[in-house]
């Protein structure tokens, strides 16, 4: 299985959060993979997108021309990298704060209001992990052993806060 | 040996340096290395080491030299245009034959540039912007767990050869996080208990300096010097070789840029054309004679670089006439795609042959 995602939305959503948890999740199913994050001066409010690549044997595109998935978790994300989705590929926008507008016939779009959805668990920085449920559905063969792994290893001892984020994660992947 | 854990880049570098026992770093913040400074910081604290962040890069190089001087191990890191600052000081370092290691994470240039990933450093760390003779070993990881094989690997030549040795990053692969283990440092300790200032009580007393007002010991200092990097040229040139053996077209490619460059030999040799490539792990010392040897049966090779063509000058040394040398290259950002790549030596096949 080779793999490549962009998650892209302002800094302060989890971008990056979620990217590294993706990136560790596959690491801990035994494959290769490589997380860039565009660094930059970025801060709270300002651009932020990181890709994700995943492979079975050395790992060797650390930035592709296009990839499979995009998650775009506002406007600005969503028109920047709706042309870096390959053909074939998936779009996950967050309807909440982009305009639904399918422009391609050549990938899949899923809208959800994934924000709208985080307020109404209780924590609007629960988006990045309802948004990482649903992306995994779509990816299939994860365990929710290396999910949960993944968490710890990034959030730590923060137990409360894991388990919040596996719940609106689990949410995510039940609501596609 | 340590199980893999997703690591970054700089944190590999800062890790590794504390693994083989780095007991002084001198830093000045400059992206895309802060966090290798910012790590250190927390770390040296704690195990009660020496972490100074310096008023300027050319004063944390100077405190690297000082240090060095009395057996230390010692790092310093920063980037591109603040790596210029500290050319004076690398050639002091030379002279003086002091172990210090420097890690060069690549930031766009000439002049300020930018924060975006380069490879444009390839000149100032091979050839340098310091004064004099001298000559600095080079090495260029290409993936994180390199970082951590050639930190390591940068010690060991700074303290075995007295001299400095430059680690060269670039801003991607510090940035970026993959899967490594942090292993145990392979290399012996080098015994140094002949020359560091250690204090003269009990014995007589030593100086390092670079100034020397003899001709005839100066020349005599710096042909020994030059009989230190002929050894160096003898013994430590390495590289990976990649489907070269009997390949028709050779890639020449260093550090993160040369993984894009393989997954290319891939999609060739998955459409029956024989392609390799040749990635220099050492830039200095250069692998001139085994790229001579392999231009011997290859009809063309082709250098790639986040830059417009730095280690090309030294793919011409080595090949001379023996084979067509073309060049495909991009000063600063984004790395050269694998399809863009694709495109560019399609475009140069075609005009050498006709068949692909």
């Amino acid at each position: 299985m080779n793999k490549s995602f962009i998650i892209s939305g302002s800094g302060g959503q989890g971008v990056i959060s979620i990217g590294q948890i993706l990136a560790n999740i596959f690491m801990l199913s035994n494959k290769f993979v490589s997380f860039c994050p565009c660094y930059g001066a970025e801060m709270r409010g300002g651009a932020v997108n990181c890709e994700i690549n995943t492979s079975d044997s050395e790992l060797l595109c650390l930035q592709n021309e296009k990839v499979d998935f995009v998650i775009a978790l506002n406007q600005a994300s969503f028109d920047k990298f709706l042309s870096k989705v390959k053909e074939n590929g998936t779009i996950i926008v967050n309807s909440s704060l982009a305009k639904i507008n399918k422009t391609r016939n050549d990938i899949k779009y899923i809208f959800a209001p994934i924000t709208q959805e985080a307020i109404k668990l209780g924590n609007i920085k629960m988006t990045n992990s309802i948004a990482l449920g649903i992306l995994s559905k779509l990816i299939g063969e994860l365990s929710i052993d290396n999910i949960k792994k993944a968490y710890e290893r990034i959030l730590k001892n923060k137990t409360e806060l894991i388990q919040k984020n596996i719940e609106a994660y689990l949410f995510g992947f039940n609501s596609i | 040996m340590s199980e893999k854990q997703l690591l970054k880049g700089n944190i590999a570098i800062a890790k590794a340096a504390l693994n083989c026992g780095c007991s002084c770093y001198f830093g000045y913040p400059i992206t895309p290395q802060t966090e290798i400074g910012e790590f250190l910081s927390l770390e040296m604290q704690e195990r009660n080491l020496a972490y100074v962040c310096a008023e300027s890069e050319i004063g944390a190089i100077n405190m690297a030299l000082g240090a060095a001087s009395t057996g230390a191990k010692v790092m310093t890191s920063s980037s591109s245009c603040a790596v210029s600052l500290m050319q004076e000081a690398l050639s002091y370092a030379c002279s003086d034959e002091l172990p210090i290691v420097l890690v060069n994470v690549m930031r766009a240039g000439p002049g300020q540039g930018y924060i975006f990933p380069s490879q444009g450093d390839y000149n100032q760390s091979t050839i340098g912007g310091g004064n004099g003779d001298y000559k600095i070993i080079v090495l260029s990881p290409s993936n994180v767990q390199e970082c951590i094989e050639l930190t390591y690997k940068a010690f060991y030549l700074a303290q075995k050869y007295r001299n400095p040795v430059i680690l060269l990053a670039d801003g991607l692969l510090g940035q970026m996080a993959e899967p490594a283990k942090l292993f145990d440092n392979p290399y012996p300790n080098i015994d140094n208990t002949s020359w560091i200032l250690n204090g003269s009580n009990g014995r007589k007393s030593r100086s390092i300096h670079s100034l020397e007002p003899s001709q005839l010991k100066l020349n005599q200092h710096i042909f020994n010097l030059h009989k230190k990097y002929q050894a160096i040229e003898q013994n430590e040139v390495d590289y990976e070789e990649y489907l070269c053996d009997d390949a028709d077209i050779i890639i020449t490619s260093f550090g993160s840029l040369a993984r894009h460059s393989k997954a290319v030999c891939n999609h060739y040799r998955e459409k029956g054309i024989k392609m390799g490539l040749f990635r220099p792990k050492t830039l200095y010392p250069f692998p001139y004679k085994r790229l001579n040897e392999l231009s011997k049966k290859t009809k063309l090779f082709i250098d790639i670089e986040m830059n417009l063509g730095q280690m090309l000058r030294d793919v011409r040394l080595s090949i001379l006439s023996n084979a067509q040398v073309s060049f495909i290259g991009k000063p600063v950002g984004d790395w050269l795609k694998k399809e863009e790549l694709i495109n560019a030596i399609d475009n140069i096949a075609k005009e050498q042959y006709a068949s692909i």
